[in-house]
C-alpha cells in the first residue's frame, strides 16, 4: 500500500508539473509571434513605421502607425491624471472613514464597475459624449478609460493606503498630526511603492485597452489630431480594426503594431518589478 | 489644577465589554507614575484613553471624566490635546520613511518649537541628548532609523516625543522589546527627565517600577487595586493580590 | 459624528471626489437602462427567444448572441480551470524562492497583457491550429455526436472563441485561485503533515478546503470571458446562427455589439436592441460578480481568520 501512495504521489507532481508548464507555453508563443512577424513588418518599413500613416489596402508601401501611436499616448497620459486624483482621494476617505457610508457607497459601486464589461462603458460614452457632440473625439476616449480604469486605481490606492501598519499611524497622531498631515506625511510616502505600482499598471492597462475606444475616439488615421475635441486612433483599435479586414497588407501592419503594444507593455511591466525605490520598514 | 493628571470614576466599554472598572487616579506634576500590572489587566488601554488614542478602536464607550494639564479630555479635540502629550510605544515604531534626524525634527517643527534650521539643530541635538542617543548617532543623522538596534530606535521615538516639549509623557512598557543593557539606559533617561516633563509609565515588571516610580497604581482585570506612594505601595502593601504582584506571583 | 474639527473639515474636502465617483456611476447605470427599453418597449420579450438580425426591416432577435455567449463563456472557464488549479497548486506548493517569484510575475504579466494581443494570435495562429488538429478530427470520427456534428470552414466558430478566451482568462483565475490557496493557515497544512499525508494528499484536501474559493474565481472567471470583446469578435465568427455544433460560426453579445454597433445609428431600432443585449449580458455580469464575491469574503470569514 506504501508503495502506491508513493506511485499515485510520484503521478501527481508530473501531471501538475507537466500541465502548468503547458499552461504557461502560449505566453512564450504569443511573444515569439509576435516578435518574429512584427520584426519582420517594421524591419520592411523601417523607421517610417513610426512617423507614417496607414497606407491604402493595395499599396506596396507599408506606411506607418503614427496617427495610432500619437493617440495612444494622448489618451493614455490625459486620463491618468483624471484617475489617479480621482481614485486617490476616494481610496483616502475610504481609508479614514471606513464605516462611512460615503465609502461603502464608492466600495460597493467601485465593484460593480469593474465587473462591467468594457465595451459596454465604450456605449454609453457614446450615447452621453458621442452623440452630443456630434462626433467622436480624443475626450470621449478619455472619459471611457477614466470610467474603466478607475475601480482599479481605487482599489489598488485603498490597498496601498491600509497596508502601512498601524503603529506608524498611531506614532504621527502621538506628535500632534492630524488625519490630513498623517495621509500626507506619513501613510502617503510609507506605501509609495505600492501606489507608484498601481499608477503604472493603470497606465499599462488603458493603453492596452479596445473595446472602450471602440465607439469613442473615432479611428482617425490620416493625420495627427492635436484638438481634444476632434477624432484621433489607437494602436489596440487599429491592430482590432486591421486584423478584421481581408488585406494581406493591414494584417502585416497589425503585426507590426502588436510588436510596438506588447513591447511597451513589457517595458511597464518590468520597470515596475525593477526601478521603485522600497521603503525598508 | 493640582494634579497633572485627574481622573474620576472613568469606565470603558469596548464591544459591551466592561474594561476599565471605575477608575480613578490623580498624579501629582514632575513625577514619575507608574501603572502595573500583569499582562491584559487594561494598563495600555488606560493610558491610550488618556491621550484618546482610544479613538482608532471601534465601538469604544467612556464614561467619566479626565483633565490633563486642567483640560477636559473627552470633550477636546483630540488633535490638539496630544500636542502637549507625547508617548513612545511597546514596539518602537520611528518613520522608516525619514531620517533620523527628520523623524525629530518634524515633532519639533509642527509643534511650532523651532523653524529655522538652526533652532531645529539645537533642538534635535537636545532631544537626541535626552533620549541618551545623541553620541550614538551624532555622525548619521541623515541615515535611516532600520540601520538602529531596537534599544537605539526606542531611544529615538523618545527623543522624538520630547522634541515636541510636552508637558505630560506616555510611556507604554517602552523596554518591553529591547536587551536589558539598553532597557536600563532608556530607565535611565526616562529618570532624568523628571524635572521637565510629568511621566507616566506602563509596565508589567515589579523590579522596573521599584526602580523608577515616585507614584503607583495597580491595575487587575480592569480594577485599580491599590495605588499610592511608591515607598507605601512596595513596603507596606495593604492587599494580598499586590504583594502577589510584587512577589511575582501574578 | 466627527470628534473633532479637523476630522469634520478633512471629510468634507475629500467628499467632492467621492460623491463624483458615486454620481458618475450611477448616471451611468440609468443612462444604459434608459436606452435599452426602448426597444424592449417595441419588442417585448421576443426579443430574447428569437433569431434575426434584420435591420433593414428592423426585425431583431438576439437569441443567439445570449446563447453563443453563455456557451463560450462555459467553454472557457472549463478549459481555464483545467489549467489554472494545477498552476497555482504549482506555484504554492512545489515551487520556492526565485524561481516561485519568477513564475508568479510570468502569471502576472501574462494577466495584463492587452486582450486585443491574444485575439491577433487566437486568429493566426490559434484557429487554424485547432482546426486542423482538433476540430477536423473530431468531425471526422465523432460527427454522431451533435456537438460536432458540422465541418469546421474558417475554423472561427464558439468552440475556437472559448478555448482562446480561456487561454486569456487562465492568469487571471490562477492569481485568485492560488492567492486563496495561499491564504489557508498553515495549521490545516501542518495538519495534513503531521499525518504523514504525501504531497498528492495534501493538496487534495487543501484543495477540497478551497472549494468554495474555487467556485467564487469559476464564477468570477465567467464573468470576465462574458464581457471579452475582442478575443471573441475575432474568433466566434460573427453569424446569427443557432445549432447545436460547436464548430459552427455564432456570435456572443460583445461580438455583435463590436461589429453591429457602429452602423446601428442608421436604423431605428438597432443601436436601443444592441443595448438591451448588453444590458442582458451586463446584469449577468454583475449578478456573477456580486455571488462570486460574495462566496470568496463568506469563505475567508471562515477559513482564512
Amino acid at each position: 500500500m506504501y508503495s502506491s501512495r508513493r506511485i499515485k504521489d510520484r503521478l501527481f507532481i508530473a501531471f501538475i508539473a507537466s500541465v502548468s508548464i503547458l499552461s504557461l507555453v502560449p505566453l512564450f508563443h504569443i511573444m515569439i509571434a509576435i516578435a518574429v512577424n512584427g520584426v519582420q513588418v517594421i524591419a520592411k518599413a523601417g523607421l517610417r513605421f513610426f512617423t507614417d500613416t496607414p497606407p491604402a489596402p493595395l499599396s506596396r508601401d507599408v506606411g506607418g502607425i503614427a496617427p495610432a501611436l500619437f493617440g495612444s499616448f494622448y489618451i493614455t497620459l490625459v486620463s491618468l491624471p483624471i484617475t489617479v486624483v480621482l481614485a486617490l482621494l476616494a481610496s483616502i476617505l475610504s481609508t479614514e472613514f471606513p464605516s462611512n457610508i460615503i465609502s461603502r457607497a464608492v466600495d460597493v459601486l467601485s465593484r460593480s464597475l469593474a465587473s462591467v464589461p468594457t465595451i459596454v462603458v465604450s456605449m454609453v460614452v457614446y450615447t452621453t459624449v458621442v452623440v452630443p457632440m456630434r462626433g467622436f473625439s480624443a475626450l470621449a476616449g478619455v472619459i471611457a478609460l477614466s470610467l474603466i480604469s478607475l475601480p482599479y486605481a481605487y482599489t489598488a490606492f485603498s490597498t496601498a493606503l491600509r497596508s502601512v501598519p498601524q503603529i506608524y499611524r498611531e506614532a504621527a497622531y502621538s506628535i500632534g498630526m492630524d488625519r490630513w498631515r498623517t495621509v500626507r506625511r506619513v501613510l502617503l510616502p510609507v506605501s509609495r511603492r505600492i501606489i507608484v505600482t498601481g499608477i503604472l499598471m493603470v497606465f499599462a492597462r488603458a493603453m492596452g485597452e479596445t473595446a472602450a475606444l471602440l465607439f469613442t475616439v473615432g479611428r482617425y488615421r490620416m493625420g495627427i489630431n492635436i484638438d481634444i475635441r476632434a477624432p484621433t486612433d489607437a494602436i489596440p483599435l487599429l491592430i482590432f480594426d486591421f486584423i478584421t479586414t481581408p488585406f494581406k497588407l493591414y494584417q502585416e501592419i497589425a503585426w507590426g503594431a502588436a510588436l510596438v503594444l506588447l513591447a511597451a507593455y513589457l517595458a511597464i511591466f518590468v520597470s515596475v518589478k525593477v526601478a521603485v525605490k522600497e521603503v525598508r520598514l | 489644577m493640582m494634579y497633572a493628571v485627574e481622573i474620576e470614576n472613568l469606565n470603558l466599554y469596548i464591544d459591551g465589554r466592561h474594561i476599565l472598572k471605575n477608575i480613578s487616579m490623580n498624579v501629582s506634576y514632575n513625577t514619575i507614575h507608574v501603572i502595573m500590572g500583569p499582562s491584559g489587566s487594561g494598563k495600555t488601554t488606560l493610558l491610550r484613553t488618556i491621550n484618546r488614542l482610544i479613538d482608532l478602536v471601534p465601538n469604544a464607550r467612556i464614561t467619566g471624566r479626565i483633565a490633563v494639564l486642567g483640560r477636559d479630555v473627552l470633550s477636546s479635540d483630540p488633535y490638539i490635546l496630544r500636542r502637549d502629550i507625547g508617548m513612545v510605544f511597546q514596539i518602537p515604531n520611528p518613520f522608516p520613511h525619514m531620517t533620523i534626524y527628520e523623524n525629530v525634527a518634524i515633532s519639533a517643527r509642527l509643534n511650532g518649537i523651532a523653524r529655522s534650521r538652526r533652532e531645529l539643530d539645537e533642538v534635535v541635538r537636545w532631544a537626541l541628548e535626552k533620549a541618551m542617543l545623541w553620541e550614538e548617532v551624532r555622525d548619521r543623522l541623515n541615515k535611516y532609523p532600520h540601520e538602529l538596534s531596537g534599544g537605539q530606535k526606542q531611544r529615538l521615538c523618545l527623543a522624538r516625543a520630547l522634541a515636541m516639549k510636552p508637558k505630560l509623557l506616555l510611556l507604554d512598557e517602552p523596554t518591553a522589546n529591547i536587551d536589558p543593557i539598553n532597557a536600563r539606559r532608556l530607565e535611565d533617561a526616562i529618570v532624568s527627565l523628571k524635572d521637565e516633563v510629568t511621566i507616566i509609565m506602563v509596565t508589567h515588571s515589579p523590579h522596573q517600577a521599584a526602580r523608577v516610580a515616585d507614584s503607583v497604581t495597580l491595575i487587575y482585570d480592569g480594577y485599580i487595586i491599590e495605588q499610592g506612594p511608591a515607598q507605601v505601595v512596595f513596603l507596606h502593601p495593604s492587599n494580598e493580590y499586590t504583594a502577589k504582584f510584587l512577589r511575582g506571583e501574578i | 459624528m466627527f470628534k473633532s474639527k479637523h476630522d469634520r473639515l478633512f471629510f468634507i474636502s475629500l467628499l467632492p471626489t467621492s460623491i463624483t465617483i458615486i454620481g458618475l456611476l450611477i448616471l451611468f447605470l440609468i443612462i444604459l437602462v434608459f436606452h435599452a427599453s426602448t426597444s424592449i418597449g417595441v419588442f417585448g420579450l421576443k426579443l430574447f427567444i428569437e433569431s434575426i438580425w434584420n435591420p433593414e426591416n428592423e426585425m431583431y432577435g438576439i437569441l443567439p448572441p445570449i446563447i453563443g455567449t453563455f456557451i463560450a463563456s462555459g467553454i472557457a472557464v472549463a478549459v481555464s480551470l483545467f489549467f489554472s488549479i494545477p498552476l497555482s497548486v504549482f506555484t504554492v506548493e512545489f515551487i520556492r524562492g526565485r524561481t516561485r517569484e519568477l513564475v508568479s510575475s510570468l502569471i502576472e504579466l501574462m494577466s495584463g497583457i492587452p486582450t486585443v494581443i491574444y485575439a491577433i494570435w487566437s486568429l493566426n495562429t490559434l484557429a487554424p491550429y485547432l482546426k486542423t488538429y482538433v476540430m477536423e478530427p473530431l468531425y471526422e470520427y465523432l460527427s454522431f455526436i451533435p456537438l460536432f456534428s458540422c465541418k469546421p470552414v474558417t475554423g472561427l466558430s464558439v468552440f475556437t472563441a472559448g478555448i482562446a478566451i480561456g487561454i486569456a482568462i487562465t492568469p487571471y483565475m490562477a492569481m485568485l485561485i492560488a492567492e486563496s490557496y495561499r491564504s489557508i493557515p498553515i495549521v490545516y497544512r501542518e495538519g495534513c503533515l503531521s499525518i504523514g499525508a504525501t504531497r498528492y494528499e495534501t493538496t487534495k484536501i487543501l484543495l477540497s478546503l478551497s472549494k468554495p474559493a474555487i467556485v467564487a474565481s469559476t464564477v468570477l472567471g465567467f464573468a470576465r470571458a462574458a464581457g471579452e470583446t475582442t478575443i471573441a469578435a475575432v474568433t466566434v465568427g460573427n453569424s446569427m446562427s443557432l445549432s447545436w455544433c460547436l464548430f459552427a460560426p455564432s456570435y456572443t453579445v460583445p461580438a455583435i455589439i463590436a461589429s453591429q454597433y457602429a452602423n446601428a445609428g442608421l436604423y431605428v431600432y438597432a443601436e436601443s436592441v444592441l443595448h438591451a443585449s448588453a444590458m442582458v449580458i451586463l446584469i449577468a455580469t454583475l449578478i456573477l460578480s456580486f455571488i462570486g464575491l460574495k462566496i470568496l469574503d463568506e469563505w475567508r470569514r471562515r477559513v482564512v481568520v
